[in-house]
């Protein structure tokens, strides 16, 4: 604990002190060592409760990405890859799959009509496209959901749910609140199946 | 994840074994937070910044002060900073909410800071009090005591767990909804703090939510100190008269102007704010059941809609010229919940000899863009150093800066 703390307090003091954008580049060769053996060569998933990142806002991954490495969001396989990540990887890996075409896996499964149509019906009671906006494209801190893995949704929501998962305000806590299994698989299925 | 993917593969057969639940799934309820939200808006919470701003690009040059007085930036470097307490010896602590840290400033004998991080990895650790040499660390209904914390700044120990003593409403009874602290050493010795609402507005269990509460430093002998008050992020008491004062943030989607956000003055322990049935001192447009507004306390000011009005405190130093003794300064975050922005500031509210509210005025401007729409800090919390200066916490730059005043 001890060392952990240190090691975060030398690597604050070690953030250059200088204006600078995100690199891009940088971040793709960053993430070709640690990050597309899971996510994906062309940041789309191809592993079952592993994320697609393809397109995903580089706020969203920042902050996403630092929450994982304070140990805010609890998520055994990724933690140890973003422990001890200084912000400027983090920014950069987030330029690198924001910049990336996003699309859907190619494991997708076969559009139920019947789902898609109960999953669509819930997204106005629940006003997901307030934030995640009309495409469900995300925005900011707000996640692209479009196309998005069926699997990974279902777990997020569950997560936020049953407060496992907490973002960096409550919104999405109180958004899902309520929701049963069959209407998380539902909005997972119609947002999997969007393009 | 292989089983939570098992798990997702069994609701989807289960669905397609019920195609009636398929086809229509029982309407959920509307979550609390989106009560009254009306179709099409796109209003949504602000990203925060997680990462380190460098100093060269903490907006500390776009600061607007009264003549006489100038800002410099005090700390940097400090993603998510928010409420902030002195220790005797000086250090000022931070804590954050999404971040999960807490902070400690220490000055150098050059008059510069450096910063180190005390704990990490809690959930929201927003309220911080001194009592004596020990640091109180209120994370939703964590309680941690850092004992003699300055003498063990470079080499942590173990904090003393208050979390069961205290027993505050935990993050799942508050469904997501206000549970960061603000915490409070009141001149009794007692530990003053918020208990938000579970809800952006609802009719919930009005002894145990929307509230200010005190306690004991060992979390003993719980006392409301005020009720109907739907998320108070900031109080202090008068240094004089010895109340208690809070702000208040306001219910949202009930208009871009309704109901302002507002600053209490509580006379009395137990009594009774208003919310949900009345918010700045009119009646809720959903939740009024009936109420009379004038049953029930009134706000001691207006502090604008949406602003949301954070932490204050009474300015005590002698650095200041004397028209700022014993008032109030406000940290005013920002609004999300509203079409165009306001607040982004720290506001000072005068109070007369009786302890009524003056005026309020703008103080600390500057971040607000209102040409573009967009802002460049967060200010959330104020605090009165030592030697008199006001120190106000960037949340967004993860910065301090330094409020001084020369004739």
């Amino acid at each position: 604990m001890l060392l952990r703390l240190l090691a975060a307090a030398l690597l604050a003091a070690a953030v250059p002190e200088m204006a600078r954008a995100a690199d891009a580049a940088r971040g793709a060769d960053l993430a070709a060592h640690r990050c597309v053996n899971c996510h994906g060569d062309n940041g789309r998933s191809q592993v079952p409760g592993v994320p697609s990142l393809a397109g995903q806002p580089a706020d969203f991954i920042t902050v996403q990405m630092i929450l994982l490495r304070e140990g805010i969001r609890h998520a055994p396989a990724m933690n140890p890859f973003a422990q001890g990540l200084p912000d400027r990887d983090i920014e950069d890996l987030a330029a690198f799959f924001a910049s990336l075409p996003p699309g859907p896996p190619d494991d997708r499964t076969p559009k139920d009509e019947a789902l898609f149509a109960a999953g669509q019906a819930l997204t106005g009671p629940r006003h997901c496209a307030t934030c995640h906006v009309a495409d469900y494209g995300g925005r900011a801190q707000i996640p692209r959901v479009a196309a998005q893995r069926e699997d990974y949704l279902v777990q997020a929501m569950i997560g936020y749910r049953d407060g496992t998962r907490a973002g960096v305000d409550t919104q999405m806590n109180s958004a899902v609140i309520g929701l049963s299994n069959a209407h998380i698989a539902a909005l997972a299925h119609f947002l999997a199946h969007l393009d | 994840m292989v089983r939570t993917s098992l798990l997702a593969a069994g609701f989807l057969a289960a669905l397609a074994t019920f195609p009636a639940l398929a086809q229509a799934p029982a309407p959920a309820p509307v979550p609390g937070w989106a009560v009254g939200r009306p179709e099409g808006s796109t209003l949504a919470p602000h990203a925060p910044r997680l990462t380190v701003t460098p100093p060269d690009q903490v907006p500390v040059g776009a600061l607007r002060l009264p003549p006489g007085f100038q800002a410099e930036i005090y700390a940097h470097g400090i993603p998510g900073a928010r409420m902030m307490a002195e220790g005797p010896n000086g250090t000022i602590f931070a804590g954050s909410r999404a971040i999960g840290r807490v902070y400690a400033v220490r000055r150098n004998a050059d008059g510069t800071t450096r910063t180190s991080i005390v704990a990490q990895g809690l959930a929201q650790p927003n309220g911080l009090v001194m009592v004596g040499n020990s640091l109180f660390v209120i994370a939703v209904n964590r309680v941690l005591r850092y004992d003699n914390i300055e003498a063990n700044l470079d080499n942590i120990p173990a904090p003393v767990e208050l979390t069961a003593a205290f027993g505050l409403p935990t993050e799942q009874e508050h469904a997501g909804n206000h549970h960061w602290k603000f915490a409070s050493l009141g001149p009794d010795g007692r530990i003053y703090t918020n208990v938000g609402v579970n809800c952006n507005v609802c009719e919930t269990d009005r002894d145990k939510f929307a509230l200010l509460v005190s306690f004991n430093p060992d979390g003993s002998d719980r006392r409301i100190e005020a009720r109907g008050v739907r998320n108070s992020v900031g109080m202090a008491h008068h240094p004089v008269t010895r109340e208690l004062w809070a702000t208040n943030n306001g219910r949202d989607w009930a208009g871009n102007d309704w109901p302002n956000d507002t600053l209490h003055r509580i006379r009395r322990s137990g009594e009774d704010h208003g919310f949900p049935y009345c918010s700045a001192g009119s009646a809720d447009p959903q939740f009024n059941a009936g109420r009379a507004c004038s049953e029930f306390v009134q706000p001691a000011a207006l502090l604008g809609p949406h602003t949301a009005a954070l932490g204050m405190r009474f300015y005590t130093g002698t650095m200041f010229p004397e028209q700022y003794r014993n008032q109030i300064f406000i940290a005013r975050r920002g609004s999300w919940n509203r079409e165009r922005l306001s607040g982004f500031d720290v506001a000072v509210a005068h109070l007369d000899a009786q302890g009524n509210v003056t005026r309020v005025e703008e103080f600390m401007t500057g971040l607000r863009d209102d040409a573009n729409q967009r802002f460049l800090g967060r200010p959330v919390d104020v605090q009165v150093a030592r030697d008199g200066a006001l120190l106000v916490a960037d949340e967004q730059m993860g910065a301090i800066y330094r409020i001084t005043y020369r004739q």
